[in-house]
This record gives C-alpha cells, structure tokens and sequence, in this order.
C-alpha cells in the first residue's frame, strides 16, 4: 500500500526496536539465572591411543559433552580436563578418527583408544536447533565427510558438495565464483530450489563467501522429520554448517597453501571447417538450393570457391590493397563516425581457433592461515585467508579474502558466551555462459576465416558481407578488462547459553549479515563486427542489505527413570531481511580511461534507480525427543511461520515425526555379532515455502515506468512525459507451499564396524505450490499474482555405503560409495494450465522445455526425427495419404522425416512430444582411500546417470542456413546427400525451415551420462621425529589432479550444464571444467 | 523430580515464549514499496498520469516480451508484409513466423499473434483503468471528467479496432467488465462506434499537448469504422464535415504537406496539417533505452550499411513495379507487372548497373531504397549488397521509418544494437482520409467528388519541387565536380560517391582505383512521370479500382495494405496473384504462399488466449473459421 495507516505503522516501530532489545535483555536473563544455578568442577584426565598400533595421539580434541570446556592432547597423548559433575560425558575426536563418547561415572583417569573413522552411532551432530547422538537421530541427515570437501579446490564449498552426500545433486562449472545448482532430493518449486543453509545459526541463501577449511561439520538435512523444524524455509532441505573452533589446549598455528595450474581443453573443440571447408559447404549449400554461388563477395567468381587474401575489402587480393587507406579510431566517441572507417583486414586461411584464443591456462593459489587455541576459559579460532582462483576463460576469476573469528568464554561452569564473525571480501567477475552472446557463444559463431586482429592491430571481426553477425569473442573479453564488480559481507552470529536447574539449556542467538556490493562496467564503441554498438557507456550500482536474526531456544533434557530419555526443544525466532539497491548509467565520454569514466563525467543522459527490498518472518517451534531404551525412538516437531509476503493467511503450521526401531538393541538380536548397529527409520511432515513470492504479491499496484508507459504528450522529439499503468495485480490470500514429505531408511553396521550402510526411500508431495500462471491477455499484463495451485511429486532412493579397513601391515584403507536418485513429476500448474514453456532460443516462438503435467521439470520438446525424405516419390506418397495432401510443412529431398506421433497421416503440433530431459536417473560418488605409513592416497569418482542434454550449439553449427556463422565438419561430412542417406544432418542449403531446424527436434538432443575422476590425491606426512626437532608438529605435501578424466557420450564440451530450476540442460556453450595440477601443503606448529 | 523444580521448569518455558511474541504480529505488516495503490491515484492528476500511460500502450513495445515488431503500431509485418509490400527481409532462419504471416501460413501457435493480441487489450486495460478510477475522483469538475473519459474512450476504440481488424471476433472487455474472461461471440464494431462517438462529443477540437488526440481524430476515426462496414452514407457526412472544417491538435487546418516526405520527417512534425491521429515517438529521450524510439521498427533499416541493424522489411518487387506510369504518368492497375522494373539481383555488386529508365511515379523512390537513386541523403542506395539475403527477399530496401544522416545525431537513438528513431507512425494521415472519403464518394457514386480527391493527393506528389533529386547525394558526397578528371583525381574509397553537376548524375565508385572511369557506376535522375486523372470517371468499378491502387502507391509500407485487401474483397485473387508473380524471383520467402478464403482474411485467434480461456473444461473463445 502507498501510505500506511499511523497507528500500525507506530506499533510496528515498537515491536521492532523490541525485537532488537529482546537479545540483551534475554542474554542478562540467562546470566543472572545462570550464575544462580552454577555447579562444582571434576577433573578426569588420561591417554588417547590409536587403537591398530597403541601409539599415543597428539592433538586430540576433548570436549565435556554439553558444555564447551574442553581440551587435546599433548604429544604424549596425555590430556586433563575438567568436567562439571561426575555424570558428564567426554567426547573424543581427532580428524580421521572415529569419534567416542565416554560417560564419566566418577571416574579420574580414563583411557581411551580411537580407530580410523568410518562410522559411529555415537557422534553428535548439530541438527535443528540442538545436537543430538547420531544413534539417536530418526530423520534423514547425511553426514558430510569435511575432511573431503577441502581437498576440492574450487574455493567454493557448495560446489564440493558433489557426490560427497547421497541425495544432494550438484551441477556446477568451470566458472570460478560461479553459484552452482544444489538440489536436495529432486525439484520441489518451480521457483528458487536452493537449499537454506544454516552457518552458525544463521539461515541463508549462499555460501560462497565461505571458506572450506572454515568448517568444522556439515550435515544435511534431507526430510521433513529432520528438516521442519526449520518450518518455512525448509522445503528445499536445509544443510546445517558449524564452523571451526578453538581447541582447549595452548596456541596451535596451522597453514594451509596450495598452487594449481588449470589447463582448459585443447584443439578443435566444436569441430568447426577450416576457411576452405567453409567455403566449400557454402558453395554446396547454394547449389544444393538451386543457386549459383558465383559471384561471390569473398571467394571470387570461379567455378570452386577461393579463399582471399583479405576479406575486408571483401575478397580482396594482395595488390588490391592500399594500406595508406586504413582508417580506423578504435576507441571513438561520436557513433557516426564508424561509417567514416576503413579498415583492412587480411583473411587467416589456416584458420582462427577462437576457442584457443579466449582460453588459456591459469595459475590458481589459497593460503590460509589459522591461530586457535584456549583452556578452560574459553577458546578462540582466528583464520585468515586469501583464494586468487583464475579461470580458464580469459579475464574470469574469483579472488576472496576472508577473515573469520570465533571465540568461545565460558563465564562460569554453566554459562557460555561466544560468537562466530567473518568478514570477507570477493571480486568475481564473470560471463553469462550457455548463451549465445557470451564470449564463448561468440568463439563458435566466428568465422574462421577472421583473424583476431586487422593489419593495424586493432581487432577484426564479423564486418564485412558475408561474415555472420558474431562478435570477436577476445575483444569482448578485453573490453571489459576495467570493469569491477566487489563483494564485502560480514556474516556471523554472537550467542550466549546457560544451564539451569539441572537440565534446562537456554539459548540466545543473534545472528545475521551485512553485506555491500558494487559493480561497474564500461561498454566500448565497436567497430569490428557486422551489428556495432557505437555508443560508449558506463553503468554502476551498489547495493547495501543486511538481515538478521533473533532466536531464542530452552531445551530441557532428561532421563526419567533408567530407560526413558526425554527432551523438550522450545523456541523462538524472528527475521528481517533489509536492504537497497541503487544504480545509474550514462553515456558519451570524452575520454574512455578508466581514471576518468564514472557517472557524473558522461555527456550523455544519465539515467538513476534504485529500490529497497524488505521481508519478515517470525517463528515458535518446539521439538520432543523422546526415547525408549535407546531402542525405540520417537521425535515430533511443530513450528508456525509468519511471513510478512502473505496478507491474509500469514501463518503455516508445519508438523512432522518420526520413529526410529533399534533393531540391533532387542535382545533376540543382541547375539547376531555381524551386525553392530541396525535401525528402521520412518518419518513423515510438512516442510514449508514462500522463497519464490515477491514481496508484493498482496497489492494491486501501480507504477511509472519510462519504457511501457511514459508517453510523449507534448509531441516533442526528445522526451516522455510520466505515465502510470498498473504493475501488479494482487492476491491477499496466497499462502505457504506445503511439501508433504515421507521417508523410510535403514541403517546398518556389520561385521565390526567395518561396513555401513544407509539407504533410504523417500517421497513428496509438494501442495499449493506458488506459481503465477499467466493470466488471460484481456486481464492485460501487469504482473500476474503467485496463487497456491502447483503440485509436484518427488520420489527416489538415497543409500550410502562405507567400508574401511587394514589390508596388512600398515596398509589401511576406506571406500564409499553413495548414491542419489529422483523421481520429478509436475502433478499440477493450475486451473486449465496443463503446462507452461520456457526457452525458445532461436527457435522464434517454438519452445524447448516444456514443463507439463505427468512430466518431469524441464523436459525437451519438440518434433522427433524419423530419418529423412530421401525422394520426391516418398513425399508424394505421403501426401496422397495425408488428410490435407500435406504431410509435412516445407518437405522436400532430404530433410527431415518428423515421426507422425498421433498418427492422423499429417505432421501438425499434435505431433510434437517429450525428447528426453535433464534430470538423471541417478547420481554417484565414489571415495577410495588408501594410507601407507606417511603415505596417503585417494580418488574421487563422481558421475550420473541417464541426464539428456539439449545441444543449441549445434544448431549454430551444424545447419548452413542457421546464421552466417563458423559451421562444423558435421555440416559439411555428416549432412544427406543424394550419395549419403545414412547422414545425421539434412541437406546444407540456403533454406532452413520446418523440417530443418527452425523448430525444436530430436536432432539436438543427446545422451549427456557422464563419469569424472574428479581428484587424484597422493600425499606425505613428514615423520614426528623429523619435525619436532624444528619445532613442528605436522607438516603433509600433497599433489592432486583434479577432472582427470571424464566419460562420457556427449558431444558437447562437458556435460555438466546447469539452468534454472525448471529450464536447465541446455548447452549453447558452456564453460566447462577443466583438468587441474595441484601441489599443497598442511602445516601444523 | 522434586515438586518445586518442576513449577519453575514451567515457569521459566512460559516466560521465555511469552516474551518473544506478545505483540509482535504487526512486525510482520510489511508495506508494498516503490509502487502507488489505487487511493493514491484518486485525484486529478493521479488519473491523467493513468491516462498518459494509456497512452503510452500505443506504440506497442515494453509490454510484452517478444519481438518488438510483433507489436509494432504501424502493423509492418501484419499490414504490409501480408499485403505483399514488403518481404521479411533479413535472414530466413530467424522470425520465421514473420515469413509464415507474409505466406498467410500463420497458425494458432506463431507467439507474434499473441504478443500483438496481449498488447493490445493491455492498451484496453490501461484505457479501462481510468474509466474505472474516475468516479471516485473528487476533484474534478464533470467537464473535464468528460473529457478524460473521451480521450480514454479514444484510446479504447483505437485499441478495439486494432484487434478487430486484426482477429475480427473478440471480447469485449470495458470498465464495466468484472469477469475479464468474456466470449468472443459478438462483433464489436457497435462497441467501437459508441466510444469514438462519445470521443467526438466530449473532446475539445485543440489541444495544448499536440500529441493528445482531438475531436477531429475522433471523426476520422469513426468514418474509418464506417468505411470498414461499409456504411456509406454516415462516412460521407463526416468526411465532408472532417475535409471542410478539421483541424490538427494545434489548430492547423488538415491539408496536405507539400512534400510527402515531410509526413516522415520529425522535423516537420511540428504544424504539420497531414497528421490526424499520430503515435508519437522519441529520440534520446534520456531514458538511455530506445523503448520509446519507433521501437517497433527498429530492426527494419538495410544491413551493411551505415545502420547498426538488421536488413528487415524489404519492398517486394510487385511494389515497386506498381509505381511505373504510363506516358501520361498515370498508374496501370491491371498490366504494372508486365515488365518489371530491373533490379541488381543478377549483377555483383561491383559491376555495372543501369537502372530502370522507364517512366516512374516519384513516391516509388520516397518508399524504397533501390540501386543507384539517393537513398535519403545516405548517397546512392548499393542494392544488393545491402540486403543480407538478396536470394531470399530481393535487393530492396525501406526507406519511410529511415532517419536522414543529417538529422541522425537528433533523430536516431542509438542506445541499443538496432537503432530508434523520432519518426511518428501516422495510425491516419490526411491523405488516408482523402483516399477513404474518395472510396466513400466512389461506392456512393459520386465518381466526381472521388476523382477530386484522388487527384488532391496525387497532385501533391506530381509537383517536381517534391522528388527525389540527385541534389540529395550532394551533403555526404566525397566531391561534388563539374567534369569528369575532377573525379578521377578525387580519392575516393569503394562504396563513395561523386556528384556531376555537369552531368546532374552522381558517379558511384564500385571498386579499386578511382583514377580509372570503369570503376565508377553513373547513375542518372530516375525519370518521374505523374499526372493527375484527366476527365470525369464514368464507370464506378474503374474507379474503385483506380483508388484502391492510388491507396496502395501513397500508402505502401505503412502498415495498411493487408487489410485493406481484406474489406474490398480482393485479397485472394490479388495476394494469390502476387505470389505467382514474386515467387519465382526469390529462393524462399513468397514461395509457399497462398490466400484461403473464408480463412485468412482474419489471423488466427491466438491459442495461447484460447486456452487460457478455459472454464469447466470448455474455452470460452472461439477459433476463427478455417484455423484449428
């Protein structure tokens, strides 16, 4: 609404600053109670050993469970801590290493031995709002293996992510800095289906400001027993990340380095003709329509093409030439002048690759150094690091800097109070990459015949008749070598916790981001290419936003006489996130030196604008554990949202339990020595939605806006006066997206630990999905509201199995292998919707995805291919028997046959149907490792199964009548001839068309199931004894070789190609990853 | 558990969730920001603003996203493409729709229709919007209530008549309308009359803002939507009203400009007495974007050139062969196609060509860019080597929406890759009017008053001082010399041009040396004859004849030929007859073409809408015959 009425807009001030206050005032609350309740101390202390060879274990962490006193190890093994009461547990852990938890019962010395990691029941991990015995848990959260996740080296933890968790796909690139797509079990929105991640406590969107040697776990929580807690933004799973701490004991100081050399693919990547072939297919494409190619701007009036000396003047020859009559100004300001030029370029007749000439290798480096320490008092973290990642595409990178704190003071025996901080800042510019005018779009339409630069030095490009329209891909890269776009963002949270009365934890967090951005870009006049930009411009933007946090938590824990453990989690929270954009452009500069260009120093018009963006959520939630014998386990949650984008039904209620049967605990099982551990899991629950709402969907609006209604009344030539048109058409009523979710899991530890296994069915029925279908065109076409209409399901199996071992003497070893599938169907779009399209490229108003019910998310499209037409008598007779004498639209020899799907005689939209689609029938990792005294090794394998991809650069490529672009070998050694009827491509000619490729057909499709050897590691600890006469207690080198190799079927450069949640899979030049050399080292002192 | 433990243990969870969330509910009241509710808008200016962006729904473009030229106002790719003005120009693998429209092979699908028929009804919309918020408006007196209303009204039937030409049957939706998806089951055109009836009795007949519409449009208007229903009688008494007594928003009696291309010149928009009802449009209006810069046609200008884009809209060779006169310099409807004016189609574009020397009608050179005339001041037009698929769509070019070089700095907007213009689209120019009001007096049989008002327009252009002279070649000229060494001693390049004032030609360098005479092409003054019709028309069939073609030579390639074919009833033999006669110049373009009757007189209702349509499993909207 444009004006707020007074009394509300009072009341909300208030319940503002009160909901800022609430955190001081709950923190001395805690305090004061907390002190009041404190307890005495109890001293345990005693050796760590490793359970194979009984040597002692430096550097071991032990914590007093529950609390945050802690200690490690010295170099002896040896360790002392003080716990609280008698009744505490101590829990055990060292990276590598399985984690113990040993309860106290009055003891003073307690030894312990730890085995190499693979899996315990008995870690603890921080799931909604608490921690809890992973024994204990009876939802679905994968446990990521951190250790893992650093040996990535894309600095970028989400896109780790990949195959290290089963129901978690991630499709990434080989962009640095590049958000990739994370999707935790399937599609559940047509909207944003980015998972919330939980840092510290804190909820949001991204994580790429993190880093990975920052975290210390990093769990997922994958179904709604184990998810809705996090109520309304838990629908696309949540993943929960704590970083790391300090340790309890002295000052530890650990580096952390690392120097790579990527190497991008080589050779002829697209297949694309040399000048002749180009030529060549030309001249045949025009005598396969009929024509005569001759005469020919370029390749001269023979009876063969032949290629010229210089193709700007078009076709000239050497001698033709007068040099003296180069005119070219590359960086002008007055956008006539271009006319004016004369440039003079000479023809590369070997060749230009442009892949080659816009990637290169690069040298990537990350440092980072740590400090931590503490005692009994508290603990401290402090890291510093610096990520210079260069990608492989020219003037694209990712440099980050980051700074994180965090300490832990433990006031008392029962009061903690600490906070996690981290201020980084990022420069990441980057290119839109599958499309068509990206840098890399360019370097497949560009002819190769254009050389990169004229005879003067300054760029060449597509000017000149019969050159295409493509932009010289290094130029543009070059031009925007000023241009800057800078991130800073503090991100963090403080907290402060007491224990009281025994049992009761309460918790107070205040958490949040601040977070600023600025970019700005210069645009170039051009004068190289065939379509020009000649005005030189410069835009720029900052933004300024911040959110933050309030959550309040009490969880009361208990064990009622011997067998019933019972815990009751109640809580609060509220949420604001708040911020502005504001930006300007202007044109015409004087000068184009970056020195001088900003927005006051333009001639030309300047234009501004801004917006503020601003959205509310507030919570309660409570969580009952409740827990039998450590037999059977029952846990419910409930949490209710408010969300400030909904009028009229602000609130959702989001229960789920679960329930899980030890079966390993009954008695009759208790001799079974093969199986150590075996649970039956189910849960079921309702997750919640409103990511995908604006703000404003409850209003009907109206707005200015100077291009659609701004009109010039007064008849001038030179400016609009202000207009109004209705922007938005509201809908109080929409409503939380409900994603009802059920889950069943098994989970086993046999033969001694040795082998784990968890595998998990799923399913999901996501209800009022908020979409906003299209309204009737009379309605007009201000933004149509999200109404609650939508359904879509999810089903699929997620298992995970691990193993570890010694193979003999000093040989240890561990494999896993996980595994992750979905099952995507849209069950619903709305009233009399049955699907809606998205993406037509080239194909001008045919649409490749088609999301439609009955279907998976964007599913291809389109005609399918039943070979060609390979006579005129076959068209003939096919239209006799046609219903309208016309079988196919544009059919003639040698095109495409399309298949007559409903088999009415014709070819007619009816007879278009799904071609395949993105989504795979299945994703892997597969982990080995192996160690040999100092020696560790180990590989990763990641690969799916089943995904298509829509190839669009072949429709660039590989028909002569698509744009005057580079063409392939395909066109010209793969397409029907009267000779050649078992091609793949239709007869070049200057005709495209119908049942060529002017609408989507089966053609671009292809099989994009791939298997990647995504690291290679093999490292070296120097011994002990080595190091510790300098002073060192640990120091590993390692050399790692990242995408070693990659299977696959697909044509294209890689494989992996993202989208948007309901249109990805379309591959119109991507920026693939490339093979990586890495050599680092891990210091410890 | 000891009993006090457990009270405070109660105690301390109530406090704690109390706390957090007594009275906050109102935190999460967040307001709609950047935008202004309906209330806001309840005065005096809040509903002109509303109405200056209804009218700012009429060039088209920034409503919905698809080609601009979908929904272009001036109707190139419906009007004059399917009326076999124009090819589609460009490439043929790109908008391909376009070609199926000027083949009349459009279908339901083709997303065009759709963004044109969207477009449209949210100019409806908009014009609705202010009939709705005006009541509730409080200070306003009625008159100027009224007034508002009219000029909504206007709009509104603008908007109407549009789509009714376009899809012919279509909902009715007015301010009144609460369920916004209606059937398409009643004409319309007693719909459109009552609103530019109401505009006509409630605007006034001048305007301070010159691009508002006035009383006078309001007439025109409304004979128009007699003229296309044939209701005769009423269109005569307007247009005798609207010839004698009209004026333009600024009080300029409506007449003709003396030159025709003054109608396309935004220099002269100013006082022009041609200009009934215009879409007005900008240059560099420091937007920084060209959505208000003729948009619409924006990729219509010849490639290679010295145009940023993109070789659409290419005047198809039956038009420019239509411009040949006879030797009394009158038009030949029934044999202009016997012999085709020539074209560089065949000759490279560094060879010799000679152009057509048979007598021509100057407006052919005012409304396309052929090889060898001035082409604007732009110097010598170079044929083929300006289209980018000669083959496809022929060497011509258009030239009406194209900025001269020396107006460029002012005119063109060169904010984006296809460059905008200041150049209004005239929705109805005086001399439309004139040529209506000729049909009207011919269909009444008052062959007289017709052939006055034809030979009105065609005496404007049959006056010398208005043609296409080689003077135009002089600005931008490398020399201008009066004998022949002069010019083989200039240093020009290939592609630049010598003007002859000994020879009144212009000498165009084709290649290499220009020391060498056979390297430049001479191109002469084309040879204009026109005349006006001789004598009274006796027969009313030649008559209606004469006008028709009249119409189809002053208003070539402005977006009215399509359905004009249509209301005469000659779309089919002459569309069907056309495509004999260009197919086979062109490999692709006009080769599939063909006119079905009782079809294609009316584009296909956009399936798309008729979907969308769909209650209780049944569209409300009906497909127009013929399509499926």
């Amino acid at each position: 609404m444009g004006i707020m009425n007074k009394s509300t807009q009072n009341k909300k001030v208030k319940c503002f600053f009160w909901l800022k206050r609430m955190f001081p005032v709950t923190l001395f609350i805690m305090i004061f109670v907390g002190v009041s309740y404190g307890q005495n101390s109890f001293t345990v202390s005693g050796t760590v050993t490793e359970q194979s060879t009984s040597n002692p274990l430096p550097g071991v962490n032990i914590l007093v469970v529950g609390t945050t006193n802690g200690t490690a190890t010295n170099t002896d093994g040896q360790y002392q801590v003080n716990a609280n009461s008698p009744n505490d547990s101590l829990r055990f852990s060292y990276i590598g290493y399985q984690e113990k938890i040993v309860p106290i019962n009055g003891r003073h010395n307690i030894n312990v031995t730890l085995s190499p990691s693979t899996f315990s029941g008995q870690e603890v991990v921080v799931v909604g709002y608490s921690s809890q015995e992973r024994q204990n848990i009876s939802g679905s959260v994968d446990i990521v293996d951190v250790d893992n996740l650093t040996t990535g080296t894309s600095g970028d933890v989400s896109k780790q992510l990949q195959g290290r968790a089963s129901g978690v796909n991630v499709i990434s690139s080989g962009q640095p800095g590049e958000d990739p797509m994370v999707r935790i079990r399937g599609i559940n929105t047509f909207g944003n289906n980015s998972p919330l991640y939980i840092v510290d406590g804190v909820p949001t969107q991204s994580i790429n400001n993190l880093n990975p040697d920052d975290v210390e776990s990093m769990q997922v929580l994958k179904d709604a027993a184990a998810a809705s807690i996090y109520g309304s933004r838990a629908s696309n799973g949540v993943i929960i990340i704590t970083t790391k701490n300090g340790g309890n004991e002295g000052v530890k100081v650990e580096y952390k380095g690392y120097a790579s050399y990527d190497v991008p693919k080589g050779g002829n990547v697209w297949n694309i003709l040399s000048p002749q072939e180009m030529a060549d297919l030309k001249w045949q494409a025009i005598r396969n329509s009929g024509g005569n190619p001759a005469p020919d701007p370029q390749y001269g009036s023979g009876s063969e093409p032949v290629l010229p000396d210089y193709i700007l003047p078009a076709g000239a020859m050497e001698g033709d030439i007068d040099p003296s009559s180069y005119y070219v100004v590359p960086e002008y300001s007055d956008a006539q002048l271009v006319n004016t030029f004369h440039q003079i370029v000479r023809a590369n007749k070997s060749g230009t690759n442009w892949y080659d000439q816009i990637f290169s290798p690069a040298l990537s480096m990350n440092h980072e150094l740590a400090v931590s320490g503490g005692g009994e008092n508290g603990s401290f973290r402090v890291s510093f690091s610096h990520l210079d990642r260069q990608g492989t595409l020219d003037r694209t990178y990712n440099r980050r800097s980051s700074i994180r704190a965090n300490t832990q003071f433990n006031v008392n025996d029962n009061i903690r109070i600490g906070e996690n901080m981290t201020f980084t800042v990022q420069q990441s510019p980057q290119v839109n990459a599958l499309s068509e005018g990206s840098p890399i779009g360019m370097a497949y339409r560009s002819q190769p015949i254009i050389p990169v630069y004229d005879i003067k030095g300054n760029f060449a490009g597509s000017a000149g008749p019969q050159l295409g329209q493509a932009r010289n891909p290094v130029a543009m890269l070059y031009r925007r070598r000023n241009n800057s776009a800078k991130n800073s963002r503090l991100f963090g949270n403080a907290f402060a916790e007491v224990d009281f009365l025994d049992n009761f934890t309460f918790k107070t967090n205040l958490g949040g981001e601040l977070s600023s951005g600025t970019n700005h870009s210069f645009t170039y006049p051009e004068y190289e290419n065939a379509e020009n930009n000649t005005v030189n411009s410069f835009n720029a933007n900052s933004s300024y936003g911040y959110n933050w946090i309030v959550t309040n938590t009490l969880d009361y824990k208990e064990m009622l006489g011997k067998v019933h453990s019972v815990e009751i989690l109640l809580g609060t929270e509220a949420y604001q996130n708040r911020g502005q954009v504001v930006g300007g452009s202007t044109n015409d500069f004087f000068s184009f030196n970056p020195y001088y260009t900003n927005l006051s120093t333009g001639s030309g018009n300047k234009t501004n604008y801004s917006y503020i963006y601003d959205q509310r959520l507030l919570s309660l939630f409570g969580r009952v554990d409740y827990s039998y014998d450590n037999k059977y386990i029952f846990s419910a949650t409930l949490r209710r949202d408010g969300s400030s984008k909904f009028e009229n039904y602000k609130w959702g209620m989001f229960p789920a339990g679960s329930f899980a049967w030890r079966i390993s605990q009954e008695n009759f099982m208790k001799n079974v020595k093969w199986i150590s551990d075996l649970r039956i899991r189910v849960g079921y629950g309702i997750m919640g939605n409103q990511l995908n709402v604006d703000p404003n969907n409850p209003y009907t609006l109206f707005a200015g806006n100077p291009a659609s209604s701004y009109y010039p009344r007064t008849g001038s030539n030179n400016s609009v006066q202000l207009g109004f048109e209705q922007s938005r058409i509201g809908n109080p009523d929409a409503k939380w997206e409900k994603n009802k979710s059920g889950n069943i899991g098994i989970d086993a530890t046999l033969f001694q630990d040795k082998l784990n296994i968890t595998a998990e069915y799923y399913w999901k029925d996501i209800q009022d999905l908020l979409y906003n279908p299209e309204l009737i065109g009379t309605a007009g076409t201000a933004s149509q509201p999200y109404i609650n209409v939508g359904n879509m399901k999810n089903k699929g199996v997620d298992a995970t199995i691990s193993t570890n071992g010694t193979l003999g003497g000093a040989w240890q070893y561990n494999a896993s292998v996980n595994f992750t599938s979905y099952n995507n169907k849209i069950a619903r779009i709305a009233n009399n919707i049955e699907y809606f399209n998205q993406d037509s490229r080239r194909f001008s108003g045919s649409y490749i995805i088609r999301n439609e019910v009955g279907h998976a998310v964007s599913s291809y499209y389109g005609y399918k291919i039943d070979g060609f037409f390979n006579s005129q008598s076959e068209i003939d007779n096919l239209n006799a028997s046609s219903p309208n004498g016309l079988y196919q639209n544009d059919a003639r020899v040698g095109v495409y046959r399309y298949a007559d799907i409903n088999g009415d005689g014709q070819i007619t939209p009816d007879d278009r149907t799904f071609l395949g689609n993105p989504n795979p029938d299945f994703t892997y990792g597969i982990n080995f490792g192996l160690n040999f005294k100092n020696f560790d090794f180990s590989t990763f394998i990641y690969g799916s199964q089943g995904n298509d991809i829509w190839n669009q650069v072949k429709w660039w490529t590989d028909f002569y009548a698509d744009f005057a672009g580079a063409k392939s070998k395909a066109a010209l050694y793969d397409s029907w001839t009267p000779n050649n009827h078992d091609a793949s491509l239709p007869i070049q000619s200057t005709g495209g068309g119908f049942s060529v490729s002017t609408v989507p057909n089966s053609y671009f499709v292809e099989d994009g199931s791939y298997l990647r050897v995504k690291n290679v590691i093999l490292g070296f600890t120097l011994p002990n004894n080595v190091l510790s006469k300098v002073g060192i207690s640990r120091l590993r080198l390692y050399a790692q070789v990242s995408n070693l190799f990659t299977i696959t079927g697909y044509s294209g450069l890689d494989p992996e190609i993202g989208g948007t949640s309901t249109d990805f899979g379309i591959d119109e030049g991507s920026y693939a990853s490339s093979r990586q050399f890495l050599f680092g080292i891990n210091l410890s002192l | 558990m000891s009993k006090l433990i457990s009270t405070k243990k109660i105690l301390f969870m109530v406090l704690a969730i109390g706390l957090t969330i007594y009275g906050c509910d109102t935190f999460l009241n967040a307001p709609a920001r950047g935008s202004l509710s309906e209330d806001v808008l309840s005065n005096q200016k809040g509903v002109e603003t509303l109405l200056n962006g209804a009218y700012g729904a009429l060039d088209g473009q920034a409503i919905v996203s698809d080609r601009s030229g979908a929904t272009a106002p001036s109707n190139w790719v419906y009007g004059s493409i399917a009326g076999g003005d124009a090819h589609k120009g460009e490439s043929i693998g790109n908008t391909a729709g376009y070609v199926l429209i000027g083949n009349m092979q459009a279908n339901p699908s083709i997303s065009y229709l759709n963004a044109k028929w969207k477009a449209l009804y949210e100019g409806v919309s908009r014009t609705n919007a202010v009939l709705k918020l005006l009541p509730k408006v409080n200070d306003m007196d009625d008159n100027t209530k009224s007034e508002v209303a009219a000029e909504a009204r206007f709009l509104r039937g603008h908007y109407y008549f549009e789509l009714k030409k376009m899809f012919n049957m279509v909902p009715w939706i007015d301010e009144n309308t609460k369920d916004l998806n209606q059937p398409n089951d009643t004409d319309i055109w007693p719909k459109i009359e009552e609103d530019f009836k109401f505009a006509i009795d409630n605007l006034p007949a001048t305007q301070s803002d010159k691009g508002r519409v006035n009383k006078w449009a309001a007439e025109a208007y409304l004979a128009k939507t007699y003229v296309f229903q044939k209701k005769w009688q009423p269109a005569k008494d307007l247009y005798d009203e609207i010839i004698m007594n009209g004026v333009t928003t600024q009080g300029v009696p409506y007449g003709l400009f003396d030159n025709f291309w003054d109608n396309f010149n935004p220099a002269k928009e100013d006082g022009s007495p041609e200009a009934v009802f215009s879409i007005e449009m900008v240059a560099n209006d420091g937007t920084g974007t060209t959505a208000n810069a003729n948009l619409g046609i924006r990729v219509a200008f010849p490639y290679n050139g010295p145009f940023s884009c993109c070789g659409y809209y290419q005047p198809t060779q039956d038009l420019v062969n239509s411009y040949r006169t006879d030797s009394n310099g009158l038009p030949m409807p029934d044999n202009y196609d016997s012999t085709p004016v020539n074209n560089d189609m065949q000759v490279a574009d560094d060879a010799q060509f000679d152009p057509y020397s048979g007598s021509l009608d100057p407006r052919l050179d005012w409304t396309v860019g052929r090889r060898g005339v001035p082409y604007l001041d732009w110097g010598p037009y170079p044929g083929t080597a300006w289209a980018r698929e000669p083959n496809n769509f022929g060497p011509y070019g258009p030239k009406k929406n194209v900025y001269w070089h020396a107006q460029q700095d002012q005119y063109a907007d060169l904010n984006s890759w296809a460059p905008g213009t200041a150049i209004n689209y005239n929705v109805i120019r005086f001399a439309d009017v004139l040529l209506m009001a000729a049909e009207t007096e011919a269909q009444l049989g008052n062959l007289e008053a017709a052939r006055n008002y034809v030979n009105r327009v065609r005496n404007r252009s049959a006056d010398t001082t208005s043609w296409v002279r080689n003077d135009l070649n002089k600005a931008y000229a490398v020399d201008v010399v009066d004998n022949e060494q002069d010019m083989l001693n200039s240093n020009a390049q290939p592609g630049d041009w010598v003007v002859r004032t000994d020879r009144n030609s212009t000498f165009y360098l084709l290649k290499g040396d220009p020391g060498d005479i056979n390297n430049w092409n001479e191109y002469e003054e084309p040879n204009y004859v026109m005349n006006t019709y001789p004598g009274p028309w006796s027969d009313k069939n030649t008559a209606l004849k004469r006008i028709y073609f009249e119409r189809k030579l002053e208003l070539a390639m402005e977006g009215h030929r399509f359905f004009d074919l249509v209301r005469w009833g000659i779309a089919e033999e002459t569309l069907n007859s056309f495509y004999d006669y260009e197919g086979p110049f062109l490999n692709i373009s006009t080769r599939d073409g063909h006119f079905t009757p009782n079809q294609d007189e009316y584009y296909p209702i956009p399936q798309n809408q008729i979907d969308l349509s769909v209650v209780d499993g049944k569209p409300k909207l009906k497909q127009n015959p013929g399509y499926n």
